[in-house]
């Protein structure tokens, strides 16, 4: 009903060019969302909904890859609650056996196996686009954001499917315990590459050796805590209230990172069995240890279990013991109100197991876990700058599902999505919203225009190129993006966090732009230039049929795209470009076609690179 | 008043008219409102039009102490001793010559990858800066170990380290760099309100953001266009019409009012893009890379060159002749102060680290190397002007993990240039002995710094031409970083000649 009058509205605007110019001048930007609010927020609570179709889909923007025609049909017709249980319960769309059929087929066929790391983005493309666990895989996108591994790494980079295992944990795990999920991918192999932990050893004196600090420290500094101690709405503790400012907290010391790291000792490969002990007593042992293989040489190394399987301490249940495992001394970890550690010092002894165990139960139940945690994943899916109160109602729930769990994903993730904040913008902070990620620019686009691939690939492996974003293949485990970068001017002055802007460089805006342009001037399925490079193509075809109508056609692109929260102005902006293009049957256009299409496709390029679609409120 | 004072002011009275439909358009104009009032009075040195410093991000912590390494028997003893498997061969060491003993004696040599380091250090045109490092107040071990001691905050975090690196504030969270806050102050000396006094060439960073000037990226490929509306001249008013109307519509898009900031500053970065990309390209068409002067990038990388088919450079190499192209049009482009940021990542070597560190190593030596003999070419004589260091978020532990190093703190650094007091070592080494009884070992292997990063900055701030009081503003600590615990007391570090 609501997008209706919008419709409406337009038509009545568009009669007069003095009654335009008064609405332009009048209505501020987003006053055209008033009207979809006459029959929502105040009348009931942010759950029962969606109340129009453009709430459908400016939900759909928030919990999938982008919606389309006809999953805002749907959700319209089941509404939230039903939808996202539909969603909790739908099974992990998974990149391994994809990458594993790939590399058989090429071992059958006696060649060289050419599966890399593009095959591996083709892989999270097709899921993400046409995978029906659309929100399963928006937060495991958004937990490889948090939990960072990158093919940016001498040992993984060429390493395809030990990349694509971790993330099928992480879609596995998207709905479960974020317990479970820290221990999973502490004892992953691929991480224990990536930050150093897998073959980490004990002190020894005589070697100048001691444990390295690597994943001690990331995993307080990003994957948990992080660096200062916080309360529930994710807001700073001060040290010292009688002084000005905030006197900050830091979570931990350097003693924390070292007792961690001495934790984190004495892990191998699941495949690494350890010698016998006469060949220890030939002086063996380290040489296993230190070499002993993820699989059997004779076996291509995507495929070898040990990077498929979790981490075991080396030597157990052998003569030899876990050798290189830290046991002697007493470990400080993190020491906090209620903490079950006396002083959070974990005592001297214990198993690799044991003593694994302790550490990150400590680290789960360190009060910033809920706060910091869902901050991250609200910054991923509604808003870079939550107000604290949203903070606090996610991190509550972390802390307490309401049935006395702590770290329930699934909980999070819906009271993230259901919380006023993220349904009502009457009620949200002015500056509510994100500059949109470029990999779900790209993806929103594609779902959108029901794209689809004619020989099942994708072929989009470097999108890091044109957009310095490709899933787990950021610079450094700081991700793309800083969760505190603050763009230098208003908005740093404003003391806002813009996380996505830190990669929104004049490089990224032109080549994203570009790209942008080749997607839909040129990939549309049709068209007859078209090789075999580009197999995803956008269908333009209804849209081209019916050319004519230029206020549908904007206001059907506005619906999909941008949840009709196209201001005015630019609505007057567009239609007046699209009606200088003549659509007339003439000999060198029969039909108007190439004039329609340019119609379609210059709406959706001029719309996909505005400041209003750039950024979702 | 100093000229910083004499900007806020003038941004004070602009931003009266914020709120006002006439404030985006005056946004525009800030640069040239500068530029009218600053004048060139901050300038030090005479007689030079062009002065610029390129930065080097090492990313990941350089391990320094197998950058630069002790060579006399004595030294390399402890060296070797300490480092165990990953020590360097005392024979691979290429010796350095300085033309002065260094503070504590001892004689010195290089990595074996950096053989073009080498020749421009004995050559007088590189210097090595000793055990730098963050530093609020000037430390030793036993201060360090005291509580309440002021340090660094989050020592060792390589996220943290780096932006103190570059700010350098080890005081604060502040993310405005110096080279941001050296671009507030000399922008308006450049005749070109658009093109920003800094140019990146490896993406975002904090040492070039500035309280009113960002940034330019820039990539080693250069500058591109966006193709659905260049019509192939500015305004929209080139002649590939087919663009036209698009380009108008963009335009007019990006000009409206909005009221997010996020998409204020989404519009004001498009509009910066456009405008800039367009003169950048024209002018940088006019020198393009096929010229034989940029042959030393290929010749020192023992890469083929053939200007049909350009084989492709390392990656530092490709960031500084990009970065000599655009010196080269620095006349066209109306600039005579800039601040280039290039870098390299893969430093963090906690593991295979003998491996991964040649390379990188090679890329940095050669590339300078050929970087300043391209300066030095008659087509551009600009070897005087140009000084080039290096940063990088820490030096790294003395000693090993099994195969690399963990994240350390104080390092060495180097500067190159024709305007560098070169052949020598500033600073002192630090002891490399892994007893706890060494007193520049904070523990664990980690070395206390001798020089803060205020110190080895604001040195190469002042040839820059800042002057002292606004040196002061930007390098608040610099005034604590004196006395016994430093190697070398004050503000400058005395290692640039000036012009």
């Amino acid at each position: 009903m609501a997008d209706l009058i919008i419709m409406a509205a337009r038509r009545l605007c568009g009669l007069t060019a003095a009654a335009a110019l008064w609405l332009a001048g009048s209505l501020a930007v987003g006053s055209v969302q008033a009207a979809t609010h006459i029959f929502s927020g105040s009348f009931s609570s942010p759950a029962e909904g969606p109340h129009s179709r453009a709430e459908a889909s400016r939900f759909l923007t928030q919990a999938t890859f982008g919606p389309t025609v006809g999953e805002i049909d749907r959700l319209s017709a089941m509404g939230y609650n039903a939808w996202l249980t539909e969603q909790l319960a739908r099974p992990a769309s998974l990149q391994l056996p994809f990458l594993d059929q790939r590399i058989m087929e090429y071992i059958n066929a006696g060649q060289p196996v050419q599966v890399w790391q593009d095959s591996r983005q083709d892989i999270w493309f097709r899921n993400v686009l046409f995978g029906n666990d659309q929100l399963r895989q928006r937060v495991a996108f958004a937990l490889s954001q948090i939990l960072v591994i990158s093919d940016q790494n001498g040992s993984l980079e060429g390493n395809p499917t030990a990349i694509a295992h971790f993330y099928d944990i992480l879609a596995n795990r998207a709905f479960g315990n974020y317990r479970q999920l820290l221990e999973d991918v502490t004892l992953n192999p691929s991480m224990g590459s990536y930050l150093s932990m897998i073959r980490n050893r004990k002190p020894d004196e005589t070697l100048n050796i001691r444990p390295d600090e690597n994943y001690a420290r990331e995993i307080m500094q990003l994957f948990s805590v992080g660096l200062l101690r916080l309360n529930n709405q994710g807001q700073p503790l001060d040290g010292d209230v009688g002084t000005a400012g905030v006197q900050t907290i830091p979570t931990y010391s350097q003693d924390t990172i070292r007792g961690l790291a001495h934790v984190f000792t004495g892990w191998n490969y699941s495949t690494c069995t350890a010698p016998t002990p006469e060949q220890n007593e030939q002086g063996f042992s380290w040489w296993h240890w230190e070499y002993c293989p993820s699989g059997p040489e004779a076996q291509d190394w995507r495929l070898h279990p040990g990077w498929r399987t979790p981490m075991f301490p080396w030597g157990e249940n052998t003569g030899l013991g876990v050798l290189y495992h830290a046991s002697a001394g007493s470990k400080q970890l993190l020491n906090y109100p209620g903490v079950t550690l006396p002083s959070g010092v974990l005592a001297a002894g214990g198993t690799a197991r044991t003593n694994m165990q302790a550490a990150l139960n400590n680290v789960f139940n360190h009060p910033n876990v809920g706060p910091f945690i869902g901050r991250l994943l609200i910054q991923r899916l509604t808003t870079s700058n939550p107000s604290p109160a949203y903070i606090g109602r996610v991190a509550t729930v972390f802390n307490n599902n309401g049935q006395g769990v702590r770290g329930d994903l699934a909980a999070t993730v819906r009271a993230i999505l259901l919380d006023a904040e993220a349904r009502n913008p009457s009620v949200a902070p002015a500056h509510f919203g994100k500059l949109r990620e470029p990999l779900l620019r790209v993806t929103q686009l594609w779902r959108a225009l029901d794209a689809r691939s004619n020989n099942g690939r994708v072929n989009e492996g470097w999108p890091d190129y044109y957009s310095a974003q490709a899933v787990q293949r950021s610079p450094t485990v700081f991700n793309f993006y800083l969760p505190n970068y603050s763009l230098p001017g208003e908005i740093a002055t404003l003391g806002l966090s813009s996380p996505e802007f830190q990669i929104t460089t004049d490089t990224y805006i032109t080549r994203l732009s570009n790209e942008l342009g080749g997607k839909i001037f040129w990939s549309w399925r049709g068209n007859p230039g078209l090789g075999d490079y580009d197999p995803v193509q956008i269908d333009i075809a209804p849209y081209v049929a019916s050319a004519h109508q230029v206020d549908r056609l904007i206001d059907t692109f506005d619906l999909l795209l941008m949840g009709r929260r196209m201001s005015l102005p630019m609505y007057l902006l567009l239609r007046s470009h699209l009606n200088d293009i003549s659509v007339a049957d003439v000999p060198w256009d029969v039909g108007g076609l190439n004039g329609r299409r340019e119609r379609v496709q210059d709406a959706l390029w001029l719309l996909t690179t505005s400041p209003e679609y750039v950024v979702e409120q | 008043m100093t000229s910083l004072k004499r900007r806020d002011f003038i941004r004070r009275s602009l931003a009266a008219t914020a709120g006002s439909a006439a404030f985006m358009a005056m946004l525009g104009k800030l640069e040239m409102a500068q530029a009218q009032s600053a004048g060139r009075g901050t300038l030090l040195g005479v007689g030079s039009d062009y002065r610029a410093l390129v930065c080097i991000y090492l990313y990941g912590g350089n391990d320094c102490f197998n950058m630069v390494v002790p060579r006399d028997s004595g030294g390399y003893a402890t060296y070797a001793a300490t480092r165990g498997s990953i020590a360097l061969p005392q024979a691979s060491l290429l010796p350095l010559t300085t033309a002065e003993a260094p503070q504590g004696g001892g004689q010195f040599g290089l990595h074996p990858s950096m053989t073009g380091l080498r020749t421009m250090f004995n050559a007088g045109r590189a210097a090595v800066i000793a055990n730098t490092g963050p530093l609020v107040r000037p430390v030793n071990k036993a201060l360090y170990e005291m509580p309440g001691t002021l340090l660094p905050a989050q020592l060792f975090s390589h996220s943290d380290q780096s932006v103190q690196w570059q700010t350098p504030r080890a005081d604060t969270t502040s993310r405005t760099g110096w080279g941001g806050r050296l671009a507030d102050i000399f922008a308006g000396d450049n005749g070109n309100p658009t093109l920003s006094m800094n140019v990146s060439l490896d993406g975002d960073n904090v040492f070039q953001a500035g309280i009113d000037v960002s940034p330019y990226f820039m990539s080693s490929q250069g500058v591109e266009s966006i193709g659905s509306i260049d019509t192939g001249a500015a305004n929209c008013a080139g002649t590939n019409a087919w663009n036209r109307r698009r380009c108008m519509t963009f335009n007019a898009l990006m000009n409206r009012q909005y009221a997010h900031p996020f998409q204020r500053a989404y519009a004001d970065k498009v509009k910066s893009t456009l405008a800039v990309s367009s003169m950048l390209q024209a002018a940088l068409a006019t020198q393009p890379d096929t010229d034989a002067v940029y042959r030393p990038f290929w010749d020192l990388h023992g890469l083929p060159w053939n200007p049909a088919n350009l084989v492709e450079l390392p990656r530092l190499a490709a960031q500084l002749l990009m970065i000599a192209r655009v010196m080269r049009v620095r006349s066209m482009l109306q600039m005579s102060r800039q601040l280039f940021f290039a870098g390299i990542g893969g430093f963090d070597t906690h593991d295979t680290q003998l491996a991964d560190q040649a390379p990188l190593l090679a890329d940095l030596s050669q590339s300078v190397q050929a970087f300043y003999q391209v300066l030095d070419n008659p087509a551009f004589n600009l070897g005087t002007q140009v000084t080039t260091f290096t940063a990088s978020e820490f030096g790294r532990t003395l000693t090993n993990n099994g195969d690399g190093t963990d994240h350390g703190w104080g390092g060495h650094h180097l500067v190159f240039g024709n305007s560098v007091r070169g052949a020598r070592i500033y600073g002192r080494m630090p002891n490399l002995s892994a007893n706890t009884s060494n007193p520049d070992n904070a523990g664990w292997g980690q070395i206390i710094p001798t020089l803060s990063v205020d110190q080895y900055a604001a040195t190469l701030a002042s040839w820059f031409g800042l002057v002292p009081a606004d040196r002061d503003e930007i390098f608040p600590n610099l005034v604590h970083m004196n006395g016994p615990l430093l190697s070398m007391s004050g503000p400058n570090l005395g290692f640039m000649n000036s012009i």
